[in-house]
């Protein structure tokens, strides 16, 4: 039966090779974007590594230093006694006036050390400084790396991937050893060759000599949290940054909740540890504000140019999905069309095999069929496409921030998108068919 | 054995309503081979649709192979087609796409035989019109005669008991149709097959054992 269905349908598609070309061309075109979308969307979401637990962590980017200032309003009664005196009667009425004098940024090593280590529901945590970029020098040629300033947990809380060699661990952070952990790419551009030869070499770093320890491979996404080319205990910074009292500076933390569903506790203690914060004397400003969120919270917040993340989420997430349905739609619809078209082409045979005994759930079956068979070809030839894209932007950076993941995840959502595609496009014209009129039909 | 009773037809369109077929009492016992005859437009194929359960009678009752089976529906109308009857039409309908053989074994692909046996079946249908050997052509490689033997191996290849045909010959020169007739006569006499065949050709009608005539909707003799 199937043999005898595929045999049919790969026939069909030969005998209108312009209408297969035209459904093909949607088909695999449609499928193309929707892979690279997913694919982008696995990387910029999913959890891969080294963000493999990112629906545990909560980022604490930045601390807002603020003073609010207030209006006071008298209000002042009369009131005239019996004996006919008039006596006064005033209240005042402190408010804020909207004027608030803030400021904006990382914190410093010595705030995050001293009150973010104690949380509950917390399982690590790690600080961070992605702290601009270092020239390092290799024979005359000058090559420009993010650098990235970590402590050991940074290694716990994400999940590089190691290449060759390993991470560098606390006795190194304690012991500010110069030590560096590089991507891939780093490797490539520095020493020409990703090796285990490479472990062991030493980089020039700015001023200062780096044993390389380890060579992670290079995220799918440049992540604030993680997109360095170089990795260096966070000791091994310029010491006035290490050893800064003030409040701010060039660090951030990221907390790995015990549950995702515990983050909203992070955040929480975050929130009420800011609240009553108390500032140090002689401070500019008098109370502080913690910005903590999670991964889509940080996305939204970011793209949005805005704090408040639940308003940022639906302003960017609502346009994304309606855009991503329409651009499912259109396609879908035209090949509808196409197919509904092919009825009446085909109403002579479908009366032929009701006449025979096919009964409607055959020829339903029968044409979901064989729009699946088109739809999987289709399907294929975007998947080439894709894989070729992808490679291609990858190659290239041509995405700026982002590079495409190609996983057996992808593949999956791209497997069960095709065959949602093939039994969407494929239900309404085999449901009219299966309804032909014998009768009229064969007249 | 086929059996209706008052059966009536009438077509409805919005302002009015078209008798085709008016109270027929036609009675045809197993292994008759009755052709019927009439003008165009007299309820030749409505009476034949009705027979194939193509087609609903508007009034009265259909008893085809000891079955009552006027108000059959859905999958159970399409089990008894499959296993009870075989239709031969004016223009073949046979599947373009389709070999020879592949076409034969339509029938069978809804009674869901394996695939070997079909095959047998099918190759041994074409042999009985004596086209065993186009088996793998397709239709369009075949005369307009060897397109209906294909069409009637169609029909037999699942032992129906009831053979339904709308003007087999009406396409074909008298040469081809009579070796058409020749070979239906042969299924009537060979395999007891009842076959109801409609046409227009005085001669080929006269081939048969009875004849019906229609007109208007009725029955003339």
């Amino acid at each position: 039966m199937i043999k005898n269905y595929l045999t049919l349908a790969l026939k069909v598609l030969r005998r209108r090779p312009f209408y297969t070309f035209v459904s093909l061309f949607g088909i695999s075109f449609t499928l193309m974007i929707l892979m690279l979308i997913t694919s982008m969307g696995d990387a910029l979401f999913g959890a891969n590594k080294p963000m493999t637990e990112v629906d545990r962590m909560v980022f604490l980017p930045q601390l807002q230093r603020y003073t609010e200032f207030f209006d006071t309003t008298y209000t002042v009664d009369t009131i005239v006694m019996d004996d006919g005196a008039t006596r006064f009667d005033s209240t005042q009425r402190v408010e804020p006036n909207g004027n608030m004098n803030n400021s904006n940024g990382p914190m410093s090593y010595s705030f995050l050390d001293k009150n973010m280590r104690d949380f509950t529901d917390v399982d690590d945590y790690t600080f961070l400084s992605n702290n601009g970029f270092i020239d390092a020098y290799l024979d005359g040629r000058k090559v420009t790396l993010a650098t990235y300033y970590v402590d050991a947990n940074y290694w716990n809380v994400f999940d590089f991937n190691f290449l060759y060699g390993l991470p560098f661990g606390t006795d190194d952070v304690a012991g500010a050893n110069k030590v560096v952990v590089l991507t891939e790419r780093a490797a490539t551009n520095y020493f020409g060759e990703v090796s285990a030869g490479v472990i062991g070499r030493e980089m020039d770093l700015g001023d200062q000599k780096y044993r390389v320890v380890g060579i992670v491979q290079r995220p799918l996404k440049d992540d604030d949290n993680i997109a360095g080319d170089v990795f260096l205990p966070l000791t091994t910074i310029d010491p006035r940054q290490y050893g800064n009292q003030e409040l701010q500076g060039p660090f951030q933390a990221v907390f790995l909740a015990s549950s995702p569903g515990k983050r909203e506790s992070v955040k929480k203690q975050l929130e009420f540890f800011a609240t009553n914060f108390v500032m140090p004397p002689g401070s500019d400003f008098e109370h502080i504000r913690l910005y903590s969120g999670t991964a889509m919270d940080a996305f939204a917040a970011r793209t949005m140019q805005t704090n408040d993340t639940g308003k940022a989420k639906l302003m960017v997430f609502i346009p994304l999905l309606t855009l991503l349905a329409l651009f499912l739609a259109l396609p879908l619809i035209n090949l509808i069309n196409l197919n509904v078209s092919r009825v009446f082409e085909r109403k002579s045979e479908i009366a032929v095999r009701k006449a025979f005994g096919a009964d409607s759930s055959d020829i339903l079956s029968q044409f979901l069929f064989e729009n699946l068979v088109l739809t999987i070809i289709g399907g294929v030839i975007g998947f080439v496409l894709a894989v070729l894209v992808i490679r291609y932007v990858n190659a290239n950076d041509l995405i700026g921030t982002v590079r495409l993941a190609f996983s057996l995840k992808v593949l999956l959502y791209f497997i069960i998108v095709v065959l949602l595609f093939g039994m969407l496009s494929g239900i309404l014209p085999a449901y009219r068919m299966s309804r032909t009129n014998i009768g009229t039909a064969l007249r | 054995m086929i059996e209706l009773t008052n059966v009536s037809k009438s077509y409805r369109t919005d302002t009015i309503e078209t008798l085709a077929l008016q109270r027929m009492n036609l009675s045809v016992p197993d292994g008759e081979f009755l052709s019927i005859m009439g003008p165009s437009g007299c309820g030749k194929s409505t009476l034949l649709n009705i027979m194939g359960l193509i087609d609903e009678p508007s009034e009265g009752s259909v008893v085809l192979a000891g079955q009552e089976v006027t108000r059959y529906n859905g999958s159970k109308v399409a089990r008894f087609r499959n296993e009870q009857l075989g239709f031969i039409f004016q223009s073949f309908h046979l599947i373009n796409d389709l070999s020879v053989v592949d076409n034969v074994e339509l029938p069978l692909l809804y009674r869901r035989t394996s695939g070997k046996e079909r095959r047998r079946l099918a190759l041994a249908a074409l042999e009985r019109v004596g086209l065993s050997n186009r088996a793998t052509h397709f239709p369009n490689q075949l005369s307009g005669g060897q397109k209906q033997r294909v069409a009637i191996a169609r029909a037999i290849v699942g032992r129906p008991n009831i053979i339904l045909a709308d003007e087999p010959t009406g396409n074909l020169d008298s040469h081809m149709g009579d070796e058409i007739m020749d070979i239906l006569t042969r299924l009537n006499t060979d395999l007891s097959t009842t076959i109801v065949m409609v046409t227009h050709d005085e001669r080929m009608a006269r081939k048969t054992h009875r004849l019906v005539r229609l007109s208007d909707g009725e029955r003339v003799s």
